[in-house]
């Protein structure tokens, strides 16, 4: 009851001030003889009383009929909301001070009525109730019985707990008011009379509000849910009019001319003139389109589009320009013309004096860089597939593979003591005597008098050649060699090995490590790794290609370009992982060759599609940095011959040329 | 007086001009100032001066001119001309004509047997050629060949005359890819029908690669040589007895008819710093080589100490190097490029070229500053053009177009001649060309 009792004074709390000055002032003058007086007997009635209002305050309703709004809405009607029959329910006339003072002074009881603005009446206190508000007021309990100095009851049993968490008496400082506490408050006394502090200003009310809320922005709403707007209907324009303008209303012919469009193309609506408002007849399809208006809103799934505004650009990788990377091959100067068939195969000099290629016509040819001059032709009579110099300026001679022979071939350049050396070395005077060695029955060492040099005959088909740096071992790869499918020649020895290892997948090409002793060799499929002086494998590099066709090492040897036969150049840090650190997708035929330039930060590849792609590659001395690969240049020039590019490309070792060698015989070099 | 009717008949501006020219009696026209069209160019200009000095003598053959505004050769039209240069159309202008630089007339092509890779013309009796058959030349005139120098075993690369003062005997060097330098001693004035075969009296050996170039001394005393072994060698080149002791081997062939001596000689001293092929040597002063390398620099060295004075860095790799212009002071310079390019080490700063003339289409196989004309050169190209240049316009003055492939060398000859051989195997002479 005292709860239900609180709750209605809290309704009443805006009142409270008054009620307080009607009490005070009962307090003050003659009620308080009154009041002692019939004590007991009030206590009594009241409470009745509280229990009737009790009740009744349950059965009646608020009379209150504009709901929760603030009651200043009204502050200049005349009316305060409506009765359940429309009308307008009239304020009580507002009596004006005089009148109320007169009554007051009529009435001994006027000083416990209040005026309910809520709900517009005056309510009478009763004797209970100014009990319950002076003690209130006082501080005290609102209910007499009350009894807040009850003796203390000892639940606790103290039997078995001998030691209580602390049965130490509350210190006196708990009941001294915090000496700070004070100071602190004078403190903030004095800099809010000084004007340091200042409070915030009362919030000015809106002069204008919006009597339906605001429902364009619909800002709240989509704070709460993804709420959605619907779609709005489209307006009616000028034709929708029932007196549109002329250019409106089409002529006969064209009301005639749709009934030759299709059903979906006809216009939905024909404009018409009419005279007026009286002669417009019912819309007859006003139902099923506001039936399909209703289905569009609800069965249409709305989804919240999500557009990022990125500039395509931005996404772009940050690149470095062109211009600041030269110098790099771009344009062909030179031509080499000569061979008669496709070349094959080239090779550059160490000085990058000469270049050697090895053509279909069945020739091997020296020519001069410098100005393109035939020097030395050798006829070998059968397509001429790789030709590679001995990285060594001293040793003069050219590998040149033709089926199944590796021939090594002295070119008769360098001064007389390096040719007396190479035909020392080129000289084989009997055949190799140690035939119990089963390599014999698959290689076999023949000097080959007509060109006076070494044929190194092998069993299978050749499809690579590649000189070790020291120009002493020579590695040669036949893809259907099976287990002897890769061969290590000394020259110094005459001697061959084959590579101990067991290779998975064909070989295709094999290439040493430019500085340590580390052989790769590719094969269709992956790139193994091995370590010759240890005997094993070091690493095995997964390409994802589906062929690969060439391989080159970048010259400090931890980087490596893997060319594949679908057109997709590899690019392998072999510090970083397995796996490409870039896949490049440039030719839309085979690629052909890939090569690395031994001093400046350049790689190349060349394809069937008759070009050749310049490449900077740059790798860095750091280790966290990763290598910049930014293509440069497209090298064309070369005509398609059946069906096959660009079959070679190689650097220039000391510029930054590259030259290529074509199906079309001939062979370009392409300049800075 | 009809130039002006002509002109009054077109509706473009005229400007007052007045000819003026250092060129002698037959050349000269009046000086008085007429009124010519502001779009004529070279060409109308060139018939304008015809005309004039046609009036004066009837018997006059047209002859080509060039002219200069302001110590510019004039490459557009007058207006144009006037507009990018800033100059007053209202003032009376005067241009200067001086005979065009234009080969008028083409000797018969010499023919050899193989490509000619090198030529050398400072002298006016003969020209000297050096042919991938491994032969050296004398060209007494177009067609007619007098000596034939023989013995080496390789490509000849580089010729260059060593001195031709002497009356009879006349000295040349020639390099070639066999790594060896041969010197050779003629008689010039001694012509048969028939070429004489020559063997060369000195051999240099101590290059270890093909040697590339040759310069020699302005005294003649000493070559030097680049080669491919990135060096530069200094040799002597007199004869044996000097220092014969010294070199030792002495070589006695039987010749047909005379029995002659041939002695090896050793470098001097060896220049080193080129990390390339060095491509070009000259030899202008006493004491300074300029080479240019495939390193892509132009070195210069001083031949007492050996050491290199200054260097140019060009971006391209270089072929050729010729040292001219006022006080022998321009370095022009052509390699694995269309662009010849010309420095003034004078110029503080900067290393950038200071003419750059980009008109060929290919390599530059040979740039040569004219004798006496500091302001004329030429300069041949693998795009088989040979160019000549005059320093006040960007645009050749005369193009030669006479070689069918690469030209690989080209020299002047008689200071009026224009020589080059090529990989078409011919040597041509292009002749009556007038420089003042």
């Amino acid at each position: 009851m005292s709860h239900q009792e609180s709750q209605k004074l809290d309704n009443v709390n805006p009142l409270e001030t008054r009620v307080e000055d009607v009490i005070e002032r009962g307090d003050n003058d003659f009620l308080d003889e009154n009041h002692d007086q019939d004590e007991h007997s009030e206590s009594y009635q009241s409470h009745q009383a509280v229990d009737e209002s009790d009740s009744s305050e349950d059965e009646v309703a608020p009379r209150n009929t504009i709901g929760d709004v603030p009651l200043e809405w009204y502050k200049d009607e005349k009316h305060i909301g409506y009765d359940i029959a429309g009308r307008k329910i009239t304020k009580k006339e507002r009596r004006d001070k005089l009148d109320s003072f007169l009554a007051s002074a009529d009435d001994s009881k006027n000083w416990r009525k209040i005026y309910d603005e809520y709900n517009d009446e005056e309510v009478e206190l009763t004797k209970e109730e100014i009990k319950h508000i002076r003690r209130l007021l006082k501080g005290k309990a609102p209910h007499a019985e009350f009894d807040p100095y009850a003796p203390y009851v000892d639940w606790f049993k103290w039997d078995d707990a001998k030691h209580p968490l602390s049965n130490a008496p509350e210190p006196k400082r708990r009941f001294i008011p915090s000496k700070w506490e004070s100071k602190k408050v004078v403190e903030y006394v004095r800099a809010i009379r000084k004007g340091l502090i200042k409070f915030d200003q009362p919030k000015e009310e809106p002069r204008f509000y919006r009597l339906w809320g605001d429902d364009s922005s619909s800002a709240d709403r989509t704070k709460h849910l993804a709420y959605i707007p619907p779609p709005k209907p489209k307006l009616p324009g000028h034709e929708e009019s029932y007196n549109p303008s002329l250019e409106y209303i089409p002529t006969q012919e064209e009301i005639n001319s749709y009934q030759l469009m299709y059903e979906e193309d006809r216009p939905k609506f024909i404009p018409k003139k009419f005279t007026s408002f009286r002669s417009i007849p019912a819309y007859e399809n006003a139902i099923k389109d506001s039936f399909e208006r209703c289905l569009d809103l609800y069965l249409c799934p709305r989804v919240r589009k999500k557009r990022i505004n990125i500039d395509p650009e931005s996404l772009k990788p940050k690149l470095p320009r062109r211009k600041d990377l030269r110098p790099y091959p771009s344009t062909c100067y030179l031509e080499y013309r000569g061979h008669e068939g496709a070349v094959l195969s080239i090779s550059v000099e160490p000085s990058g004096q000469w270049i050697a290629s090895g053509s279909k016509d069945g020739t091997v040819r020296i020519w001069e860089v410098e100005t393109g001059r035939c020097l030395r032709v050798w006829e070998i009579g059968e397509a001429v597939q790789l030709v590679a110099w001995n990285p060594l300026p001293e040793l003069p001679v050219l590998a040149a593979s033709v089926g199944a022979d590796v021939l090594i071939l002295n070119t008769g350049f360098g001064n007389e003591e390096e040719q007396k050396r190479v035909k020392e070395l080129l000289h084989i005077g009997t055949p190799t005597s140690d035939d119990s060695d089963d390599m014999s029955s698959f290689l076999s060492w023949i000097q080959d008098e007509k060109y006076d040099c070494i044929r190194l005959r092998h069993y299978r088909t050749v499809s690579s050649i590649e000189w070790h740096r020291k120009g002493d071992y020579l590695s040669t790869v036949m893809p259907a060699g099976e287990s002897r499918a890769i061969l290590i020649h000394q020259l110094s020895k005459r001697l061959t090995q084959r590579l101990p290892f067991k290779l998975h997948g064909l070989p295709v090409s094999s290439v040493f490590h430019p500085t340590r002793s580390i052989f790769f060799v590719a094969t269709k499929k992956n790139v193994r790794v091995y370590d010759l002086l240890k005997q094993k494998l070091i690493k095995k590099l997964e390409t994802q290609l589906r062929e690969v066709s060439s391989i080159a090492v970048h010259p400090a040897g931890d980087n490596l370009i893997v060319g594949s036969k679908e057109g997709k150049l590899c690019w392998f840090d072999m510090d970083l992982s397995s796996k490409p650190y870039k896949t490049l997708k440039c030719h839309p035929k085979d690629i052909t060759k890939v090569a690395f330039h031994r001093s400046y930060p350049l790689f190349a590849s060349c394809s069937d599609d008759c070009t050749a792609y310049i490449f900077h590659g740059m790798v860095y001395a750091d280790l966290n940095q990763n290598p910049l690969i930014v293509p440069l240049e497209i090298l064309r020039g070369h005509t398609s011959y059946d069906g096959r590019g660009v079959m070679d490309c190689k650097f220039h070792p000391r510029q930054p040329w590259l030259f290529t060698a074509g199906a079309d015989s001939s062979i370009k070099l392409y300049c800075h | 007086m009809e130039i002006e009717r002509e002109t009054n008949e077109g509706n473009s501006r005229r400007i007052q001009v007045r000819f003026i020219t250092k060129l002698k009696a037959p050349y000269k026209v009046p000086t008085t100032a007429i009124a010519i069209p502001s779009d004529l160019s070279r060409l109308g200009l060139s018939s304008i001066v015809n005309k004039l000095l046609q009036a004066v003598d009837s018997e006059w053959k047209t002859e080509p001119f060039d002219f200069l505004i302001d110590g510019e050769l004039v490459r557009m039209s007058l207006e144009q001309f006037l507009l990018v240069k800033g100059i007053s159309a209202e003032k009376i202008l005067e241009i200067e004509y001086i005979r065009a630089v234009a080969p008028r007339k083409e000797e018969e092509p010499s023919p050899h047997d193989d490509w000619v890779s090198a030529v050398d013309g400072s002298s006016p009796r003969f020209i000297l050629t050096g042919c991938y058959d491994s032969l050296g030349r004398i060209w007494k005139q177009a067609g007619w060949c007098t000596h034939i120098l023989e013995g080496h075993s390789g490509a000849i690369s580089s010729v260059r005359i060593i001195n031709s003062e002497g009356a009879g005997s006349v000295t040349v060097a020639t390099a070639s890819k066999d790594r060896t330098l041969r010197l050779w001693k003629f008689d010039a004035e001694d012509s048969t029908d028939h070429p004489a075969r020559i063997r060369a009296f000195k051999i240099l050996r101590g290059h270890n690669a093909s040697v590339h170039s040759i310069a020699a001394k302005t005294s003649g005393d000493m070559i030097c040589s680049g080669s491919w072994d990135c060096t530069i060698n200094l040799w002597r080149t007199n004869d044996t007895d000097t220092n014969g002791d010294a070199v030792s081997i002495k070589k006695r062939k039987v010749n047909n008819k005379i029995e002659e001596s041939q002695s090896e000689g050793e470098a001097v001293s060896t220049l080193v710093g080129h990390t390339q092929c060095v491509s070009s040597v000259v030899w202008p002063q006493q004491d300074t080589i300029y080479s240019a390398s495939w390193d892509h620099s132009v070195r210069k060295w001083d031949v007492e100490t050996g050491k290199d004075l200054s260097d140019i860095f060009c971006g391209k790799a270089l072929n050729c190097i010729d040292i001219g212009g006022e006080g022998l002071a321009l370095i022009a310079a052509g390699g694995s490029d269309p662009v010849l390019r010309i420095w003034d080490p004078r110029k503080p700063g900067t290393s950038a070229p200071v003419f750059q003339f980009s008109s060929h289409s290919s390599w530059i196989s040979a740039c040569k500053w004219h004798n006496t004309s500091p302001l004329h050169l030429l300069s041949s190209s693998y795009d088989g053009k040979v160019m000549l240049w005059d320093l006040r316009t960007a645009w050749p003055v005369s193009i030669i177009d006479t070689h069918k492939d690469k030209v690989l060398c080209a020299d002047w000859w008689k200071g009026d001649c224009v020589v080059s051989g090529g990989v078409d195997a011919q040597l041509r002479i292009s002749s009556d060309i007038s420089i003042q």
